[in-house]
């Protein structure tokens, strides 16, 4: 077995239910992003830029994508002969079996993997967020602080603060209290959900919660206030550059719009911090005599006869001739037929879209697949895997769903298929 | 797919020269249709066709061929068994590099040869960029009872030189075979890519080198047709020739014809190429493409059309591209106006600059210039 003084995991097995039909079928960190990524890349690009070798991926709900995508960790320089990319689903085991009950029982479960590798130190990830970090000069903070734990925290608006896990922490950054989404909140620092831990801190904390039959087995909510409790020594490190959570429908769009409005933001093209990622096997973008493309990200197999406005394009999309498509996010085999007009729209995976379907905050009114606890700002989420009927209306705010019953006369969805 | 064959690239073409561009690398390495260098589809088409054990002969500037098929993964020819050889000259200490004889270079394939265990070998030359599979072609050989079969199409000499025109009788076998002739006999024109046993290709080299000879070339092969039975395949997709900077413009523009695009790119199976991980391409407020192919990386601020751009080029504001080819890295600063121009990879354009080719003549920018 691989050994390391460092090791990563990423928490990837929720199923980022915020997203509605998004993560029907695949887990949240396996949803594309960007035009090129999917939202995994990111934490993993960074471990491997960090030179963090050995990186396991917890994964449970809907794997299937998530474990494909990430394979044999080629993309990422992480198929080493003594480290790599680590797939960890729930096991059977010979005593009592579970799924991960949360995120601290998902690293307690791998606690056997974490020993094999024998590290000093474990930097804990999440898999839904959109930043480039490295982890390596946390860990250096983390040393020479001498701390059991360091949590990276990000200084968020005042207002904002409610919707955060916010540290209180003193003048030296030593963190003092742990809350999670404060009404009153005493400090504007949120928790990334990114973690440095001394192993074996952590091993004996992960042990003791599993104990404690009334805790969630969260990270946030009970392993630090007990490592806090314990007399511990907890530290905030300040990350200033750009953060995302993508964690619903209007901050993923509104993130993949960044990409276009604040470019040097993110910085994509920065070679000295790629972004990896499994490139799809597709020739170069086409730009018809006809296409008209502006302010948008396109990439590979793309092929555009339409209109396309400030949009961001995964893989292999067709736009054809006529149709108008303008602030959204279509994700890999998207077709958009002619004289459809789109805005505010995220497609889903190969869906279909007819002729001159109009979807978008520009259709007012609601109609049988308004969701406004999904859906916000108007935008419209598509499922995979649709044939959207020609000249169909579709008002902001909608979620097409193929699991919602709705009559034959209202339905927008012709048929279905398997992507 | 037909599992039974070995592939042999023959990566460079001493016939042909494609100036600037041909001058750092290999003829197959150099870069074409955006994202792809020429090898990329004969390696592809190869993989495709279930061929697991590919030879790639060079013999002069392979450097930049090697850092682009590496191990061989971006085609799945990283494998224990067989996979990817780079087939360089066998330089002994009494050959310096510069008088490199070409039996060091037979040596190599015949070696490579001996040690795989398939009943046929492809070979295929280092100008050729179609999608295809070989299975009717090694059918169609089988069935013919020949000891070589050749793959042509009917674009007679339309790519210039160098062109072999070959004459079959009515059985489909060759009788003759012109080498740039100046009035073909037949717009039957050989694409350079054989199949044959590989037990005869072994006898072929080793008698070739007993005579003396040090190179060794498809159509050398091909000219056995008096003593070897020697069948046409006709292949009837899209197939096109480098063959020089004319022709590589050429090929290179017929991309943006729809049937091409289509023939080459997505009726088949996909053409595999190195992984860059570049960003997406950002077009910004005033971009403007018109009938473009465009990769990945790239920053799009100016106007291109009819054009090839390859990965992460910039195109600045107020600047014009038309009928030109962009590879790699390549920065087109302001107010720009350049026509018919190829521009090899990492060429800097300075604000200002106007550059007008003839489409039959087009300006060619070395790698790394600066204008």
């Amino acid at each position: 077995m691989a050994k390391a003084e460092v090791v990563a995991m990423i928490l990837a097995g929720g199923q980022g239910a915020r997203l509605g039909v998004l993560t029907k079928k695949i887990a949240k960190p396996a949803v594309p992003f960007g035009s090129r990524y999917r939202i995994i890349d990111f934490p993993l690009s960074n471990c491997v830029n960090s030179g963090i070798e050995i990186v396991g991926v917890l994964s449970q709900y809907q794997p299937l994508a998530l474990n494909t995508y990430v394979g044999n960790g080629h993309p990422w320089d992480l198929d080493r002969q003594n480290a790599g990319a680590y797939i960890l689903p729930p096991f059977q085991k010979s005593g009592k079996s579970d799924w991960y009950k949360g995120t601290a029982n998902a690293i307690y479960q791998n606690k056997d993997f974490l020993d094999d590798c024998n590290p000093k130190y474990v930097v804990i990830l999440s898999g839904d967020h959109i930043y480039k970090m490295d982890y390596s000069a946390m860990l250096k903070s983390h040393i020479e602080r001498g701390a059991d734990a360091t949590v990276a925290v990000y200084e968020v608006p005042w207002e904002e603060a409610p919707r955060f896990g916010i540290l209180n922490t003193e003048g030296d950054d030593s963190i003092v209290e742990f809350e999670e989404k404060p009404a009153k909140p005493k400090s504007n620092l949120a928790s990334m959900g990114v973690y440095v831990f001394t192993w074996d801190v952590l091993r004996e904390a992960l042990i003791k919660d599993e104990a404690d039959e009334n805790s969630n087995n969260d990270f946030g909510k009970n392993i630090i206030p007990m490592l806090l409790a314990d007399g511990r020594k907890l530290f905030a490190y300040r990350f200033a550059g750009y953060w995302k959570d993508v964690g619903t429908i209007s901050s993923l769009w509104e993130t993949n719009m960044d990409i276009l409005d604040k470019p040097e933001d993110i910085n994509l093209v920065d070679r000295s911090w790629r972004i990896f990622s499994r490139n799809p096997v597709k020739p170069s973008q086409y730009i018809g005599s006809e296409g008209k493309v502006t302010n948008s990200a396109l990439t590979d197999g793309c092929r555009i006869y339409g209109d396309v406005i400030h949009s961001v394009l995964s893989n292999s999309v067709v736009v054809e001739k006529g149709a108008v498509v303008k602030d959204c996010v279509l994700l890999p085999g998207v077709v958009v037929k002619a004289g459809a007009h789109l805005e505010r729209c995220i497609v889903d995976f190969g869906t279909i879209i007819g002729e001159n379907v109009k979807a978008g905050p520009s259709v007012t009114g609601e109609g049988p697949y308004t969701n406004h606890k999904i859906c916000s700002e108007g935008i419209v989420v598509f499922e995979r895997g649709l044939r959207i009927k020609a000249d169909s209306v579709i008002p902001g705010n909608s979620m097409i769903d193929s699991d919602i019953e709705v009559s034959d006369e209202e339905s927008v969805i012709e048929s279905t298929f398997r992507v | 797919m037909f599992n039974n064959a070995m592939g042999l690239i023959l990566a460079d073409n001493k016939k042909i020269s494609l100036g600037e561009l041909s001058n750092p690398r290999a003829l197959s390495a150099v870069p074409f249709g955006g994202r792809y260098r020429i090898i990329d589809f004969m390696l592809s088409d190869m993989v495709n066709s279930g061929i697991k054990n590919v030879g790639v002969l060079t013999y002069n500037k392979y450097k930049s061929l090697m850092d682009h098929v590496g191990t061989g993964a971006a085609w799945s020819l990283d494998r224990k068994n067989d996979g990817l050889h780079i087939l360089p000259p066998y330089v002994n200490s009494e050959a310096t590099a510069a008088n490199v004889q070409g039996d060091e270079e037979l040596t190599g394939v015949l070696d490579f040869l001996r040690q795989s265990r398939t009943t046929y070998v492809i070979i295929s030359a280092a100008n050729v960029v179609l999608n295809t599979t070989f299975d009717e072609f090694i059918k169609s050989h089988e069935q013919s009872g020949a000891d070589i079969s050749v793959m042509y199409n009917r674009d007679g000499i339309k790519f210039g030189s160098p062109s072999y025109i070959l004459e079959l009788d009515d059985d489909g076998f060759v009788k003759d075979m012109l080498y740039n002739p100046p009035k073909p006999v037949s717009n039957k024109c050989s694409l350079g890519i054989l199949v044959l046993r590989r037990d005869l290709l072994i006898d072929i080299i080793a008698r070739q080198m007993s005579h003396g000879k040090t190179h060794f070339g498809i159509h050398s092969i091909v000219k056995m047709y008096d003593e070897l039975k020697v069948h046409g395949f006709e292949y009837g997709g899209t197939a096109l020739r480098i063959n020089n900077v004319h022709s590589y413009f050429r090929s290179s523009m017929s991309l943006l014809n729809e049937g091409v695009r289509n023939d080459l790119f997505w009726s088949g199976e996909p053409i595999y190429t190195k992984v860059k991980d570049e960003a997406p391409t950002l077009y910004f407020d005033n971009a403007d493409a018109k009938n473009c192919i465009v990769s990945d990386g790239c920053r799009i601020y100016g106007r291109i059309e009819e054009s090839v751009i390859f990965r992460s080029v910039t195109v600045s504001k107020n600047t014009t591209l038309k009928n030109c080819v962009v590879m790699q890295d390549v920065h087109i600063s302001e107010n720009c106006h350049l026509e018919n121009v190829i521009l090899d990879k990492n060429a800097f354009v300075r604000p200002g600059v106007r550059l007008v080719g003839h489409p039959d003549y087009p300006i060619v920018i070395g790698k790394g210039a600066g204008i």
